[in-house]
């Protein structure tokens, strides 16, 4: 499917069932996000985590609604199976994506700025050496017997101070290498949206009125 | 400093390095969200949790706002953060970019009040009330914080406000007045 379009869908799903009170349903979108998922080979890991991790919140909501308020079980059903449907349609959406793909669609088909496009995608390709920097800077820190903690100024505002030198260094790398900002450019690998793409969208999304308004009148 | 309304490559990628400083800074601070949210489910608080560090989550907008100066840079750096959690932690996956964008929007409300005319301490803390009201609304209808008893709700909203000033008013002033000293901000951004 068209990541654009993917991405669009997964969240105009979570949107919808934000609002809407069937805990069915949110059963049924989890089990579909979960077998797309299954589709796309994940580790045993991460699959772990994905069941684990939304556990914990789920849990929580569902335990102050029973005993925070007076809306009942029901609710606290609906609250934590919502989790559920969120993190997998949700991550049915961005496990089947690579960013750049996601990127360069929004470039083509929902026409964002080129500048946008790929000044995200070189900043974000960054980041191995972000991840390394944050850990240079604790450990400098700690050699100087300065602890930085995520409430520490210090540790943003080096992580800042980088970012600087780097955006430039980045900046002007993509310049010499001829990007110019809003010049029309052409693609070398062109990402369409074809007739079944807006067939997926429209009719998942009609499927999921008629499972909400049929369930909830029952 | 005259702010300039055009966003330039450099800009971008500085604002989303940043993001993905921030990104990263979180993630590393995920595993505190949870122990935090476990010890306080057993009498039916675990949402507190998510009130308690409220501010580190959204801290990207309004620190955006302050230091870009410029119509758009609050909802980008929380929006373009949330893009880069989505694909970072993954744990939850593209209903991230939701919360990016009532997010992103919540902490720009506070620098379009004033009209764009004013980045400074004053704007900073409108955008911390205009971030944590939004963001309660959405959690009351999300997370069905609108069934609590009143008592709950006042103190979840007193707590949120109080870590969102903390992180993105006090701690991103901080920061920027680091920054200011170095003077490194004015050339960059102009």
């Amino acid at each position: 499917m068209n990541p654009s379009l993917k991405f669009l869908l997964a969240i105009l799903i979570a949107l919808e069932i934000s609002f809407t009170n069937v805990w069915m349903v949110n059963v049924l979108l989890a089990v579909i996000g979960l077998i797309i998922i299954l589709a796309s080979r994940p580790s045993i890991k991460r699959l772990a985590l994905l069941f684990v991790v939304p556990l914990i919140p789920a849990v929580a909501l569902a335990v102050a609604i029973l005993l925070q308020s007076n809306a009942g079980t029901h609710f606290a059903l609906v609250l934590f199976t919502r989790i559920y449907a969120y993190v997998f349609v949700g991550s049915a959406a961005t496990l089947t994506t690579q960013v750049s793909d996601l990127v360069m669609s929004l470039e083509q088909n929902a026409h964002i700025p080129s500048k946008f496009a790929y000044g995200f995608l070189g900043a974000f390709n960054l980041l191995p050496k972000i991840i390394s920097e944050v850990n240079i800077i604790r450990a400098a820190g700690n050699m100087r017997g300065q602890q930085l903690h995520f409430w520490s100024p210090q540790l943003y505002f080096k992580a800042i101070l980088a970012s600087l030198s780097w955006s430039e260094n980045l900046a002007e790398a993509m310049t010499s290498h001829g990007f110019v900002e809003d010049a029309p450019r052409s693609y070398y690998t062109q990402i369409q949206i074809r007739w079944w793409d807006w067939g997926i969208l429209i009719v998942s999304l009609a499927l999921l009125q008629v499972a909400l308004f049929g369930l909830h009148l029952q | 400093m005259k702010a300039s309304n055009a966003w330039h490559l450099r800009d971008i990628i500085l604002l989303t390095l940043i993001a993905i400083f921030f990104g990263v800074i979180y993630w590393v601070i995920g595993p505190l969200y949870n122990v935090l949210t476990l010890a306080l489910t057993p009498v039916g608080l675990g949402p507190a949790a998510n009130d308690i560090l409220m501010g580190v989550w959204v801290m990207a907008g309004p620190l955006a706002g302050y230091l870009f100066k410029r119509v758009g840079s609050a909802f980008l750096g929380e929006f373009l953060g949330s893009i880069v959690e989505m694909f970072l932690g993954g744990q939850w996956g593209a209903s991230t970019m939701i919360s990016g964008v009532v997010q992103g929007v919540a902490s720009e409300l506070g620098f379009t009040l004033t009209g764009y005319k004013r980045f400074d301490w004053f704007s900073l803390n409108l955008s911390v009330l205009t971030t944590t009201i939004v963001t309660f609304g959405w959690d009351m209808a999300r997370n069905g914080y609108a069934s609590y008893h009143l008592g709950l709700l006042v103190a979840l909203f007193i707590i949120r406000l109080i870590s969102t000033w903390f992180f993105g008013g006090l701690l991103s002033k901080m920061i920027v007045n680091l920054l200011d000293r170095t003077h490194l901000m004015q050339t960059q951004t102009r």
